[in-house]
């Protein structure tokens, strides 16, 4: 598994330069003490691990590692734990910056920083959950046009819910979500991820390549 | 112990295709030349092999393991028709990767062979030859000391100097009398040099399954005039096909059509018109 996960960031490496003007470029801004930027590099550490999905069906590189030992496994698991690996970072690089920044500009709030960056990194693992087991099941290209619809969908069929049925939430709930949230949220998500990768794990058992 | 046994496999795809059933069984040792028509299973074949599809129903076993026993791929080196590794990693990234890969990986020897082969070590594969490309495959699937080498089409598309370079490869890995090689391809003279065993495929089924000598020693083609063949007897052939200007049997004894039809030709038949003869010809 190792192998396939140092084959996915020696793809990464190939884009650099593009990655490190990215970089650059977020921190000269985050640096001004801008903080809309707070989830690009979680949404970035995404794009980038996508575009290895790319590469492989590109180059039927699947095909290929499941010829190698526990190729079929290991497929799955380095691209979640490269997917974690890459967020994590990402996560704590705006973290750093968003502090050193905030130092420079006295204008240091930690927790309101850690509430966003938990925010936008469920974000992406809910997106990740949702995307890794298609991505596997039909390919990149089909992956995503199948996700745009459904989340399309999703989203249509819960505004028409919310528009025609008034739904109140008890406010001992409501109390609850904002006293606990954070703490859940992270659990939450570990959890989704983990039948994601149990449900990539069984496509690519079955897969045939 | 076989290298490889295959007992009642079928793979069936919607009503289009079937490869088998089929039983074939490979010892170590030797190297099997995989031939047959584009489409004719043999990739399918080399894929069921590697549990790269499923099976309908059947056995095989590597080295007398289930095939279905992943961590055995360890002793399994595989070069497959346009798939590898992305295009744009080097040589030498493709070897970072691979040590994580494999426990037997030997940097040095995939080292040496590069510089053998005049392999550029940061250049993508992208910027490389078919022949460079294919050179590398192949030397990323020897670099873990594998017992079984499974090559599909590994010839293919390539200029007869690389294809001896590559030739040799194989015959220098044969050597050592616990390897295996298995080789699919359409240019079947190559394997007139190098195969011991010859196993042809046709719609799915393994119509002959013989030793390359064999082949060479004892079978001919038989060549008359379209007005005699009602002379030849059924039983002396395998199966014919008519020409413009004459017809061609194949036979399976040489010596012994000469003969019993003394004033016809019979000659030595090359794989390629073995394989024409076996598709085209009537039986």
């Amino acid at each position: 598994m190792k192998g396939l996960i140092v084959k996915d960031l020696l793809l990464i490496k190939e884009n650099w330069k593009q990655l490190l003007i990215f970089v650059l470029i977020f921190i000269v801004i985050g640096l001004e003490g801008n903080q809309i930027l707070t989830f690009v590099p979680v949404f970035l550490s995404l794009m980038v691990l996508l575009s290895t999905f790319s590469y492989d069906d590109y180059n039927k590189w699947n095909s290929y590692a499941v010829t190698l030992p526990n190729g079929r496994k290991n497929i799955v698991r380095a691209k979640y734990i490269a997917s974690i690996c890459l967020s994590a970072f990402a996560i704590l690089f705006t973290y750093l910056l968003i502090t050193i920044s905030g130092m420079m500009n006295h204008h240091l709030n930690l927790e309101e920083t850690a509430v966003t960056l938990l925010g936008c990194w469920s974000a992406v693992v809910l997106l990740q959950s949702f995307m890794y087991p298609l991505i596997f099941k039909v390919g990149l290209e089909k992956g995503r046009i199948f996700l745009f619809v459904f989340f399309i969908g999703v989203s249509a069929l819960l505004g028409l819910v919310f528009q025609n049925i008034k739904i109140s939430l008890p406010v001992e709930v409501i109390s609850f979500l904002n006293h606990y949230l954070v703490i859940i949220l992270p659990f939450v998500m570990i959890i989704l991820l983990y039948i994601s990768y149990k449900i990539s794990e069984k496509i690519v058992q079955k897969k045939e390549f | 112990m076989n290298a490889i046994e295959i007992k009642g496999l079928v793979k069936k795809y919607d009503d289009k295709f079937q490869l088998g059933k089929l039983d074939l069984t490979i010892p170590k040792g030797v190297i099997v030349g995989l031939i047959g028509e584009n489409g004719a299973g043999k990739t399918t074949l080399l894929k069921a092999i590697l549990n790269i599809i499923h099976i309908d129903s059947g056995t095989i076993k590597i080295n007398g393991e289930d095939n279905k026993k992943e961590e055995k791929k360890e002793n399994i080196g595989v070069v497959l028709d346009n798939m590898f590794f992305p295009e744009i990693l080097t040589a030498k990234d493709i070897e970072l990767a691979m040590r994580g890969m494999f426990k037997k990986w030997d940097t040095q020897v995939y080292y040496n062979y590069l510089k053998e082969f005049e392999l550029p070590l940061d250049k993508p594969i992208k910027a490389l030859s078919k022949g460079m490309r294919k050179k590398l495959e192949i030397i990323t699937a020897l670099s873990h000391h594998p017992d079984i080498l499974i090559l599909d089409e590994a010839t293919s598309g390539l200029d007869p100097v690389v294809r001896n370079e590559i030739l040799d490869i194989f015959l220098n890995f044969i050597q050592d009398e616990n390897h295996t090689i298995i080789l699919s391809t359409h240019i079947t003279s190559d394997l007139e040099h190098v195969a011991d065993k010859i196993v042809f495929i046709d719609q799915g089924k393994i119509v002959l399954d013989q030793d390359r000598d064999e082949l060479i020693d004892h079978y001919g083609i038989l060549k008359c005039d379209p007005s005699q063949m009602e002379q030849v007897k059924k039983e002396d052939y395998l199966c014919y096909k008519k020409n413009k200007y004459d017809v061609e049997f194949l036979v399976a004894d040489r010596d012994k059509t000469r003969k019993k039809y003394p004033n016809s030709v019979v000659d030595k038949v090359t794989l390629e018109e073995l394989m024409l003869l076996m598709i085209k010809g009537v039986k």
